[in-house]
């Protein structure tokens, strides 16, 4: 227990220390204002953490629709809770982004209405659950609704922004901070071809010279950091999830008893079993 | 038919852009879809006959059902909507072939994850709001698919992008019709 305390101060402390460390960090060029490129740390990690949150919820999922014990609708739904929340700091960040650099709030850049639907897919799974007040019912149909988002998730995520077209009526820029700030790899030199006036090269394509190795450690540490964190956001989640299934079974074994109390009123629970369900004798 | 209708009104003596067209004509297939095709599952609940299904049917044969009568719904709807489309706002498709085959590829789609979705909420309150609400994030990648591919058809250029929507839109509905009985057996008898 005593290490489980220490580990969380040391996460907090690292995670200030990386958002030091992203502002020390040399400013990116080729930006409308270089310094506030550093989002970028704050953006891509919660957008990588929000897909995997949401397809190891769909896994669960789907490991509740074959077995039905309830413990993987609780992992399911805390999963999907903390990839909402990660999706969301994307999205918000995004938006920021734009705002900065791209001088709008919302410019309809296909990357960014494809993750808009993303999070409309997230709303719809928690709107579901909204729907059923009973426990079983609730948990078969989300489940299944989260495995079925699997389909459009992966379009919207791994197809979609990858198109061509898309591609190239994209702002999201593919090399956004060239290793050209702090001496990177030179470019590989240009081979004289002979042209033949037949068979044209095809267009050349824009040297890459890989994402700038300072940004990519920030990003690397900033990343590691928060998957620690919404880790442990989602083991308390899981805990505090585990908990009220635990009630909710407790009530429904009341109920099943006729043994129902009204509204308000405490239940009576066994002073000899330390409340495991069976009445008080005297 | 409305949206149809309303938008020949409104481009009365003026061409449509194909690209505003197909956008116009899917924003007409999906409304009609979320509003019609989950009834056959709403239905049940409300008359009180989906006890009953459970009781006496197979999972795969009520979805099934319900998903074949959707696609007949679905393909009278789209076979009304386009001829209306073409009739009263004009862009007659440059390719036929790819227009048809989007269309019966997309009602296939729109008719698998349609009917799936009504099921899982017929048991839900609120449940014909909520059909919609949970249908459309599922539908878009297909409406996406669909819109792309008969802008192609409308206006006859870049046919292999049309016909990779097309493809796109028939692996969509493959891949609905072939998994969504699997996933609705686990939960309907629950």
């Amino acid at each position: 227990v005593e290490i489980v305390k220490w580990a969380r101060w040391l996460l907090l402390v690292l995670m200030g220390g990386a958002v030091v460390w992203s502002f020390l960090v040399p400013d990116a060029a080729g930006f409308q204002k270089p310094s506030l490129a550093r989002i970028v740390f704050f953006h891509l990690p919660p957008a990588f953490l929000a897909t995997g949150f949401l397809f190891t919820g769909a896994w669960f999922s789907f490991r509740y629709l074959r077995s039905k014990e309830p413990e993987w609708d609780v992992r399911a739904v805390a999963c999907i809770e903390v990839g909402f929340l990660m999706a969301c700091l994307t999205m918000a960040s995004g938006i920021l982004f734009s705002k900065v650099q791209w001088l709008e709030w919302w410019n309809w850049d296909p990357r960014q209405t494809s993750f808009l639907m993303v999070l409309l897919l997230f709303s719809a799974y928690f709107l579901l659950r909204m729907a059923f007040p009973d426990r079983e019912k609730r948990a078969g149909s989300a489940a299944a609704y989260a495995v079925a988002s699997v389909l459009p998730a992966v379009f919207l995520i791994f197809v979609f922004p990858r198109l061509p077209h898309v591609v190239n009526n994209s702002l999201h820029p593919n090399e956004t901070i060239p290793d050209t700030i702090t001496g990177g790899p030179a470019p590989r030199p240009r081979v004289d071809v002979v042209e033949d006036p037949n068979n044209p090269p095809p267009p050349a394509k824009p040297e890459t010279r890989g994402f700038d190795r300072n940004y990519t450690m920030v990003l690397f540490a900033v990343g590691g950091l928060l998957l620690a964190t919404t880790i442990w956001t989602y083991r308390l989640r899981v805990r505090a999830g585990l908990l009220e299934l635990e009630a909710d079974l407790l009530d429904e074994g009341l109920d099943d008893r006729g043994d129902t109390a009204a509204t308000g009123v405490v239940r009576p629970i066994s002073l000899h079993d330390q409340g495991r369900g069976t009445d008080y004798k005297g | 038919v409305l949206i149809v209708v309303t938008l020949a009104f409104a481009s009365f003596g003026t061409r449509v852009e194909a690209q505003i067209a197909a956008g116009l004509l899917w924003a007409g297939l999906l409304f009609s879809a979320v509003v019609s095709l989950p009834r056959t599952f709403l239905l049940e609940e409300e008359q009180g006959t989906g006890d009953l299904l459970r009781l006496l049917a197979r999972p795969h044969a009520v979805f099934w059902g319900k998903a074949l009568f959707n696609l007949a719904q679905m393909l009278g709807i789209a076979c009304l909507l386009s001829v209306l489309f073409i009739v009263l706002v004009g862009p007659s498709p440059a390719s036929p072939a790819l227009y048809v085959g989007a269309l019966l590829c997309g009602s296939a789609g729109l008719a698998g994850a349609v009917t799936f979705c009504g099921a899982l909420v017929a048991q839900a309150e609120h449940r014909a709001a909520l059909a919609g609400a949970v249908s459309l994030p599922i539908l878009l990648p297909l409406i996406w698919l669909g819109v792309a591919s008969t802008k192609v058809a409308l206006t006859g250029s870049m046919m292999a992008q049309g016909i990779q929507g097309m493809m796109g839109l028939a692996a969509y509905a493959a891949i609905t019709l072939a998994a969504g009985p699997y996933v609705f057996a686990a939960v309907w008898k629950s």
